[in-house]
């Protein structure tokens, strides 16, 4: 027997265990009451043990069917949450596209911006020959017919040609 | 809204039945479990937590890890010892974690027991709860799961050392000296 045991002590746990101490334990009682180490043993033992069964008997956990649906919808929303996981990431990606985008029209449009002042530029140089352009003006006039059937067939055959390609495909 | 309502309570009884394949066990054989160990898990949490109402909380969380484990359990004895070493867990996650309540965690003794005021038995049984709860609120954490393990729950030192992730020829020491300590707090308070 060292210091901190007692060969006694299974004995003394078991007693209490089973509800028979201190009546019908007078040689173990006899025994605690001189051995330090058992004393302590049964001051908390005894407690312990008379607490535990006080608060069993007290408590009042939820039905087993409760604890199972609850746990059940958490599982669930678990799995929906760890499904929809990559979505929101591909979500979070596309988010990002539009507005890599919208900044790409955005610098577009402040290009264009520029092209206007060209053009302006343009008109200028246009109202400087506008003789040639009465010239021009002229023989479209002549020939004004056969140019717009040209360019209406171009407008209806365009679209035809596009949709024969793609149904084939 | 009321189709609503409806509609939203189907889905989640569908789910509850979908959700059952990720258990480890189905729902009868967790009903007799839980029977079973409910109320020691209860009482466990609540001692250790020191506060009755956060137990039913964490009794509900205790059981959800539990059925998410995949773990195999060869005998029932392994599978109460999973149980309380995930109470463990929790109880010390909740430790861990700052909160407005914890005062109460402190104190040691909300266990809001209805006693019986005419029966003297009663208020002495009561008394010396009170003196336990606040000479356990004096131990340290791993302490208290010691010593509840061991002379509430009679586990033994090789359980007692799974649950508390400790070593097996440790147990006993700490053991020993959790026990000095909490037999002098208690003859301090009954003094």
């Amino acid at each position: 027997m060292s210091g901190n045991e007692c060969p006694r002590e299974a004995d003394i746990l078991e007693a209490i265990a089973f509800g028979r101490w201190p009546d019908g334990c007078g040689d173990l009682s006899a025994h605690a009451a001189s051995c330090e180490v058992c004393a302590d043993l049964v001051e908390v033992a005894v407690a312990l043990h008379d607490d535990r069964t006080a608060l069993c008997r007290e408590a009042q956990p939820p039905s087993s069917g409760m604890v199972w649906w609850r746990a059940t919808i958490r599982a669930r929303a678990e799995a929906t949450r760890t499904a929809t996981q990559p979505i929101s990431v591909l979500q979070g990606i596309a988010g990002a596209c539009v507005v890599g985008a919208a900044a790409g029209l955005v610098t577009i449009a402040w290009q264009s911006m520029h092209w206007m002042d060209r053009i302006g530029e343009l008109a200028m140089r246009l109202e400087s020959r506008r003789a040639d352009i009465a010239t021009a003006s002229t023989f479209a006039t002549g020939h004004g017919l056969p140019i717009l059937v040209a360019v209406a067939a171009g407008l209806v055959l365009a679209p035809l040609a596009l949709y024969i390609t793609l149904a084939d495909d | 809204m009321r189709d609503v309502a409806f509609s939203t309570l189907e889905q989640l009884g569908a789910a509850a039945t979908d959700s059952e394949g990720a258990f480890q066990m189905d729902e009868e054989a967790f009903r007799l479990f839980y029977e079973r160990t409910a109320r020691p898990v209860w009482a466990y949490l609540s001692r250790m937590s020191g506060n009755a109402r956060l137990a039913d909380d964490l009794l509900q969380e205790t059981y959800y890890r539990f059925l998410r484990a995949n773990v195999a359990h060869e005998s029932d004895a392994h599978r109460r010892n999973y149980l309380f070493r995930i109470a463990t867990n929790i109880v010390r996650d909740h430790r861990r974690r700052p909160r407005m309540d914890q005062s109460r965690l402190a104190d040691g003794h909300d266990a809001a027991e209805p006693i019986d005021p005419q029966s003297a038995d009663a208020a002495a049984g009561a008394v010396r709860r009170l003196d336990l709860a606040r000479s356990m609120a004096r131990l340290k954490p791993r302490e208290r799961d010691l010593l509840w393990l061991a002379y509430a729950q009679g586990s033994s030192h090789k359980e007692i050392a799974e649950t508390l992730g400790l070593k097996t020829a440790s147990v006993k020491l700490l053991l020993f000296r959790a026990r000095q300590r909490l037999a002098r707090f208690l003859r301090e308070g009954v003094r």
